[in-house]
């Protein structure tokens, strides 16, 4: 009799071990016209969809799908392109700003969209510190609604660079919104907005739906029926599942991505890595001696062989940097004899000996890069442990430093150490990104400017490597008291003469924007061949103009 | 029995000490680290964000620059009322809420597999001390030791590249299929158990071999014992004396070592949670520390100091009203 429970014991063990095993793994297929999206690495999604709360809080797309905001900037296209709002015109040189609105906008609810809605935003903004992540009321006096569909916004100052931070933002419903008693810890689990997907079908720990908004202004768009996001804890289960072709779209970094995603299926998995945001810099500390020489800093970009950085280390993915620092999202400001002059992102290492020898730093018997009282010259590059593309750049770095007779070594430190040194100028030269924006402005004000160099010690948000121009200030400030494109130009021409003439920091290579996309489900994706945007869905608004062009197959 | 409650009532006031020590590391551990959760945050958008965010992230997240003492009375009056403050890598939902759910996974995860491993190891323990010098216990405890020295998450890396991903016998991540709701019906079941399956196999293979030595060993010791050769003495079935004689009594030590394990058990799956995107605690700790999330690093600390200390307690309690001897 006790062999009987045994044996039914051993076998359901074994029924259960084979139906684990052996059976194909329970999975639910994917409806046609579901785009499955992977932008952001999550072990369990949260609930928030509150789009006024700092980036990366509120789950994608809050800020360019749920909502939406006046304006888009395209840097592929190095236009502004028409949203909420179809017009902006400065008044008054560049101390107003006046925005009219599109017609027949309505909220995902019904309800009409107007310039109360934009007022209300603002005024939220400045009345909860909080929200005003782009810092808009750090420059802006007032903002009134001059009629239904019109706007308009008065600067402390002429401001010209002040348009990016007032289009760029979203606009949330003042019905709604005014109802709320404490917004900044509200979590708005259910959204209404004016963007193509407003409705969220299901909500798990592990995946949600967003559905289309039922009054979305576009007449036919989106064509979409919803967007999924399962969660994928690493960047590695982000890849498999691309591989597996289970994600239509995503904005993961892939290695070897050639071998690894397209092999797969070439006829249907696509990358595009354009490059046209921000540099990546190798930032000499300008505090510290000799890097406070012009002349040695120079001479420590032409001993960089930027060409082999960007194979090696970025596997081919970005192109080396000129020494402007500005990719070719800003062509249109680009002064060409700037980057001829701006020899110094070469690679010549005889000319870089030369300047050091010319810089007092003459080689010993030994072969060691000496000052004439004897001391050799020893330099660390900090980076972050863990960005293996960035340990590899700075460990070519710190080899071709070594070929000039520089007693260069790499020191890698965990994120928020590294974060803390780079802030308060605590490093001799490392490896970090510089700042974007519609215009060069945003990059030589965190290069250049008098303005943002803090003290060493005390923390800066930009400028780490504490260059100080008052002429770079002067020339800033040129650039925002005119509304005149030409005298823009001549600014920005001005500070390009400047960032090469004394190469406060060494642009290394474009940093790419990560954007892969399966074609078998839908087509649209931009590409190569259709550059109407970013293929990464990382780069902010830019996502907007691609969820409306998709269509399923 | 009086004397045991005493026993346990002194024990007891050590666990209060021990615990207030550990509450106080888990605040402070956090803060040791350079670097704070609003620049963390800043630098994910590497310079496509104005400088200016940063004041609106350290206000949106209530970060202060007061002493160390006041935020500590802070911290300890909030948590005596039970609230263990508000996440800051998934604002503004609270830390108990995003812990319950990774909690539920990791429990089942390492909790089933602990019990499997305990008990396949213990029964194999047995079985090779009682065959000891046949070819069952010259190959299996070498094996084992062999297996067992292999980091397990890259055993779990081997387990998923080939069951996962080349043969595709089992999910390659998350706790059940994209699409199902979860609930009580046959098919929500039968996913999760395809997806427990890969990871915990590796934990049930990472902790084997420690199982199967601590029985093997204290068996030996056993079967050298009065009880065993009286037994043999009656003539008693062999499989009679394996079990209920020597097995039981070289159960206590490992006993003891299973309540131990208990209390690991929801810090102790963290790599396995991450190469197979399970949605535990393991995984929830990497990201807190990522984002320089305290609040959620302190309540992940802080589940695994009451598992840790109450495992003990239970142990405790358990070997008082198991063994006399301790209740002096």
């Amino acid at each position: 009799m006790a062999a009987l429970p045994a044996l039914l014991g051993r076998a359901s063990v074994a029924a259960v071990a084979v139906g684990l095993l052996a059976c194909t793994p329970v999975k639910v297929p994917v409806p046609p016209g579901v785009l499955t999206v992977s932008q952001e690495p999550q072990a369990t999604w949260i609930r928030n969809f509150n789009p006024l709360l700092p980036h990366g809080l509120a789950r994608w797309p809050t800020r360019n799908g749920i909502y939406e905001p006046l304006m888009i900037w395209n840097p592929l296209q190095g236009e502004r392109v028409p949203w909420l709002a179809t017009d902006a015109r400065w008044v008054d040189g560049t101390q107003a700003l006046a925005l009219t609105l599109r017609e027949g906008v309505r909220w995902s609810d019904g309800a009409a969209f107007d310039a109360e809605d934009v007022v209300f935003t603002f005024t939220l903004m400045q009345e909860t510190a909080g929200f005003d992540a782009s810092g808009v009321w750090q420059i802006l006096e007032g903002v009134e609604a001059v009629d239904a569909h019109t706007v308009r916004f008065t600067f402390q100052r002429p401001y010209a660079p002040g348009i990016d931070r007032i289009v760029g933002q979203v606009i949330v419903p003042q019905h709604l919104w005014s109802l709320e008693e404490d917004p900044t810890s509200w979590a708005n689990p259910e959204p209404v907005g004016t963007g193509p997907f407003t409705e969220v079908l299901r909500f798990g720990g592990q995946t949600w739906e967003l559905g289309r908004n039922p009054h979305y202004w576009q007449e036919g768009r989106p064509a979409v029926t919803s967007l999924r996001f399962p969660a994928f804890p690493t960047n590695e289960q982000a890849t498999l599942a691309l591989m597996d072709g289970e994600v239509d779209w995503a904005g993961a970094f892939v290695p070897a991505i050639d071998r690894i995603f397209v092999g797969r299926d070439p006829e249907h998995h696509e990358w595009w890595f354009p490059a046209v945001g921000g540099a990546i810099h190798l930032y000499p500390n300008n505090t510290v001696p000799p890097l406070d020489q012009a002349d040695v800093r120079k001479a420590i970009s032409l001993a960089l062989d930027r060409a082999l950085i960007c194979k090696v280390a970025m596997y081919g993915y970005t192109n080396p940097a000129d020494a402007t620092g500005l990719s070719g999202g800003y062509a249109v400001w680009k002064s060409d004899s700037a980057v001829q002059r701006g020899s110094w992102t070469d690679h010549d290492p005889a000319r870089a000996a030369a300047m050091l020898d010319a810089a007092g730093w003459g080689l010993d018997d030994r072969g060691r890069r000496v000052d004439p009282q004897g001391t050799p010259l020893a330099l660390t590059v900090t980076t972050v442990s863990g960005w293996s593309d960035w340990v590899r750049a700075s460990q070519i770095i710190a080899r071709s430093l070594q070929e000039l007779g520089i007693d260069a070594s790499v020191k890698t430190h965990d994120f928020g150490a590294w974060m803390q040194k780079m802030q308060r100028g605590d490093f001799e030269l490392a490896l970090g990104w510089g700042q974007a924006g519609s215009t060069p402005h945003p990059v030589y004000r965190g290069l250049l400017s008098a303005e943002t160099a803090m003290p060493i010690g005390e923390p800066g948000q930009t400028n780490w490597h504490r260059h100080e121009s008052e002429e770079a200030d002067a020339l800033l400030e040129a650039f925002e008291t005119n509304a005149d494109p030409q005298d823009q130009h001549r600014a920005i021409t001005a500070l390009q003469d400047l960032m090469v003439e004394r190469a406060p920091a060494l642009p290394l290579f474009w940093a790419p924007s990560w954007g892969e996309a399966n074609t078998s489900r839908f087509t649209g994706f931009p590409s190569p061949r259709d550059p109407y945007a970013r293929l990464s869905p990382n780069t902010g608004a830019e996502a907007l103009l691609v969820l409306t062009r998709l269509e399923p197959r | 029995m009086t004397a045991a409650l005493q026993v346990l009532a002194r024990r007891a006031g050590l666990y209060a000490l021990a615990a207030w020590a550990a509450v106080t590391l888990n605040f402070l551990l956090p803060r040791l680290m350079p670097g704070d959760a609003a620049s963390v945050m800043l630098a994910r958008f590497q310079g496509q964000l104005e400088p200016e965010a940063l004041e609106a992230l350290r206000e949106t997240f209530g970060l202060t620059d007061d002493g160390l003492f006041t935020q500590y009375g802070q911290y300890l009056g909030h948590l005596v009322q039970g609230d263990l403050g508000t996440s800051i890598a998934y604002f503004p939902a609270p830390v108990s809420e995003v812990l319950i759910e990774a909690l539920g996974w990791t429990v089942l995860l390492a909790g089933t597999a602990l019990i499997l491993s305990f008990g396949l190891g213990t029964a194999l323990g047995a079985v090779v001390a009682w065959r000891r010098g046949g070819w069952l216990d010259r190959w299996v405890p070498p094996l084992l030791a062999f297996i067992g020295s292999f980091p397990y998450f890259w055993l779990a890396m081997l387990l998923l590249a080939v069951f996962g991903f080349q043969l595709r016998w089992a999910p390659t991540r998350h706790a059940y299929a994209d699409g199902l709701a979860p609930g009580w019906d046959p098919v929500f079941l039968l996913s999760v158990g395809q997806h427990l399956a890969l990871p915990l196999i590796t934990l049930v293979i990472a902790g084997l071999g420690g199982w199967v030595m601590a029985m093997r060993s204290t068996m030996i010791t056993v079967l050298g014992d009065g009880p065993v050769t009286w037994a043999r003495a009656r003539g008693l079935p062999g499989r009679w004396i394996l079990w209920r004689v020597a097995a039981r009594a070289a159960l206590l030590p490992s006993l003891t070592g299973f309540g131990m394990a208990l209390g690991y058990v929801l810090g102790g799956t963290l790599l396995t949670e991450i190469v197979f995107g399970y949605p535990g605690q393991g995984y929830l700790l990497l990201q807190a520390v990522q984002a320089q999330d305290h609040p959620l690093m302190q309540g992940i600390f802080l589940t695994i100091t009451l598992a840790v200390l109450g495992a003990n307690l239970l142990v405790d309690a358990v070997t008082v009203a198991l063994d006399p001897r301790t209740r002096r």
